[in-house]
């Protein structure tokens, strides 16, 4: 157990009925790495990267965040968390940016922003007030601190919702496809602020089908396919010189696209 | 229709009905608004059940939906009225006191007209429930909101919003059903307009004039609804 | 519980069932023309369109018991009606029940027949125009046609609510099921057993109601049931 280990994944496996779709998958996140997962759709790339906050239960396998490892008990035919709590606790350590935004439509964009340090950490108000604008400030969005959801484009929700989940202080940032619920021309403002985040030394792992975005931004590269990691190491060698041929197959499909 | 006549009797003077017709719509309102209030307890209990996973749960309130969708309001209330002074005057016994007890109006109305408005607000409390996208639901878990931070915060505002249309007809029924509870002998509009009628032997003045408070209480009423309509949708509404 | 009191109430109340279906059937079919009329009307002009939304407002913003003790005691009041050939009919309570229903359901099952109408594409009324037909034979062979298909199933909510709303004639003496379970409750005070006979009554006729409803949309939309292949 080190101090640098953001998140800690051991052997996980996940079925969805008859469908197993991650196979054993241990994966260590260190302090200051930015990982990308890619892989074909059906890899289990967002399932992996939904268990890490329990969004999914995983049958088999241990995952910790900062070192602390959520404990699980059987219950009738699978798991669940053995304490809430500690699972609300870990989960307020992560920020989870979706990739259809998932904003809480009946508050504005502060609102939605202040919400969780509020009420979940129990910070001042004040104090997360005064955090939340800057984070709005560095994500572009502080001139729509007081509109609704619906009132913005796609971009504008994307990043809104990356300020939303910096404003927890995570330990780690995890982003499911941020991008693929946008129409192209906002594509670039959201990876721009991505990008500014892992220049900053965050601690990030993004699911992600842009794999220039990818090559340029990661410290290391996953390929999942079939459920297991099929390759995995620095992004030159992972999209420039893959060691296996389905990974090569599909850096192929998708750089040259 | 001699107007002079009509407005003397309905009117506030020594020989008008007035201030009579007054407290009974107030009382009307009363019943309603208590009615209401009960059915959205019932209504929560109805949609929490169904949407438990429980069985069971879910089993009972499609019953109670059912049942109470399919019989006459009037069969309810007589429950209540009838049924309910039984079960007061047994209690009674049991604890000792002689004689009937029996359960007042007001309370029968709330009860009876609320239970039968509970199984409509049911349907649309769990319909409201279900149309919050599944996305705000998964990010509120995954900000680590507990269950009640998450149904203080997320869930009641977000559902009472997509139910308040529905609200909005279920309170115009409740108010037009609290007529019924007239039969208890509850003094509201209803039962002040027939007792008017009959001792002034002018029923069409007193119904008409019956008639055109309803009316006026829903039609206002309807306004109130769809005002808070517009001003809570406002967030939802793209510009 | 007691069986045999049950079963001795469930034969009184029996006996209340023909005239509970009389007033519903009556009621639903003669609204339910009155509906489809005050909807085609409707959209004739635009006064035909003020009148029957002020018809369909005023019903539907008061309460039914009302609408029955204005008719049934209220118009007594006029020597002009008493007189009137009307009066044989409007002096008994069967005929004000069955006009103050048929008024009710009316106004409701016009804004259901109203959207049906409205749900009619307009390629519908072009292809059949485009073939020759008059604006009757349009409106009797495609308009409505497709308008009822899409109106029954709000439709059938609107007749459960009248079979549910026949009840209300008890108040005004007639004796059918709620009547008698009224007439029962009043001598034995015993709620309990006569509601649990009586609601079952009107359940049962729902679900048939229900289930006849269900079998005629199917019957009406053989192009929507799933061919077994």
């Amino acid at each position: 157990m080190s101090d640098t280990e953001a998140v800690s994944l051991t052997g996980l496996h996940k079925r969805f009925g008859a469908n197993e779709v991650l196979k054993g998958v241990s994966l260590r996140a260190h302090t200051g790495e930015v990982i990308a997962v890619i892989g074909a759709s059906g890899s289990g790339k967002s399932t992996l990267l939904r268990c890490i906050p329990l969004l999914e239960i995983p049958e088999a396998g241990e995952i910790a965040i900062g070192g602390e490892t959520i404990r699980m008990r059987a219950a009738g035919k699978g798991r669940v968390p053995a304490d809430a709590a500690q699972v609300n606790r870990l989960r307020s350590n992560l920020g989870f940016v979706f990739q259809s935004f998932n904003l809480w439509a009946h508050m504005t964009v502060l609102q939605n922003v202040i919400e969780a340090p509020v009420h979940v950490q129990g910070r001042p108000k004040a104090e997360a007030i005064a955090e939340a604008e800057a984070l709005l400030e560095k994500v572009g969005m502080a001139d729509k601190r007081d509109a609704y959801p619906a009132h913005l484009s796609g971009g504008q929700q994307q990043r809104a919702a990356i300020a939303r989940a910096l404003a927890m202080r995570p330990r780690a940032l995890l982003f499911d496809e941020p991008t693929s619920a946008l129409d192209p021309e906002l594509v670039s403002e959201v990876l721009r602020v991505i990008r500014a985040l892992a220049a900053e030394g965050r601690t990030m792992l993004i699911v992600t089908h842009e794999m220039a975005f990818a090559a340029d931004v990661a410290s290391r590269a996953i390929f999942l396919h079939d459920g297991r990691i099929e390759e995995e190491g620095p992004p030159a060698q992972v999209f420039s010189d893959p060691q296996t041929e389905r990974c090569r197959q599909f850096v192929m499909r998708h750089l040259n696209r | 229709m001699d107007f002079d006549a009509y407005f003397q009797l309905i009117g506030f003077g020594p020989k008008g009905w007035g201030a009579l017709l007054l407290q009974a719509a107030a009382m009307t309102l009363a019943v309603s608004a208590s009615a209401f209030a009960a059915s959205l307890v019932f209504g929560t209990l109805g949609a929490w059940a169904k949407l438990s996973g429980v069985r069971a749960a879910a089993v009972a309130s499609e019953t109670y939906t059912t049942v109470l969708r399919g019989i006459p309001d009037l069969l309810v209330i007589y429950l209540f009225y009838f049924g309910g002074s039984s079960v007061m005057t047994a209690i009674g016994h049991m604890m000792g006191h002689e004689g009937f007890l029996g359960l007042n109006g007001f309370t029968v109305g709330t009860l009876a007209v609320g239970v039968v408005a509970g199984a409509y607000q049911t349907e649309a409390l769990r319909g409201a429930f279900l149309s919050i996208p599944k996305g705000e639901l998964e990010a509120a878990r995954a900000v680590g909101m507990g269950r009640l931070l998450m149904l203080r915060r997320i869930i009641a505002p977000r559902t009472l919003r997509f139910a308040l249309p529905s609200m909005g007809n279920v309170w115009q029924q409740v108010l037009k059903e609290s007529a019924l509870v007239s039969v208890t002998g509850l003094a509201e509009l209803m039962r002040q307009m027939h007792v008017a009628a009959g001792s002034t032997r002018m029923p069409f003045d007193f119904y008409i004039t019956g008639f055109l408070i309803y009316l006026a209480l829903t039609t206002l009423s309807g306004f109130g609804f769809r005002a808070a309509e517009v001003h809570t949708m406002r967030p939802e509404r793209r510009s | 519980m007691d069986t045999v009191f049950l079963a001795e109430t469930m034969g009184k109340l029996l006996a209340g069932l023909p005239l509970t279906i009389e007033l519903a059937i009556i009621s639903i079919s003669a609204g339910a023309v009155l509906a489809t009329i005050l909807a085609l009307f409707r959209a004739t002009s635009p006064i035909a369109e003020a009148i029957v939304r002020g018809y369909v407002f005023t019903l539907r913003g008061t309460p039914l018991l009302l609408q029955i003790f204005l008719i049934y005691y209220g118009l007594g009041q006029f020597a002009e009606v008493r007189h009137s050939i009307l009066w044989p009919f409007l002096r008994q309570p069967y005929w004000c029940a069955i006009l103050a229903l048929t008024i009710n359901t009316s106004a409701y099952g016009s804004e259901i027949i109203r959207g049906g109408l409205q749900s009619v594409p307009a390629g519908a009324i072009e292809a059949g125009r485009a073939a020759g037909m008059s604006r009757l034979l349009l409106t009797r062979r495609i308009v409505l046609p497709i308008a009822i298909r899409q109106a029954l199933p709000a439709y059938g909510n609107e007749m459960i609510a009248m079979v549910k709303a026949t009840s209300l004639a008890s108040i005004v003496t007639l004796m059918e099921v709620s009547g008698i379970a009224y007439a029962i409750i009043s001598e034995t005070y015993r709620a309990i057993e006569v509601f649990l006979c009586a609601g079952a009554i009107y359940l049962t006729l729902n679900f048939l109601l229900t289930r006849g409803l269900a079998v005629l949309e199917r019957w009406l939309n053989p192009h929507l049931v799933q061919s077994r292949t």
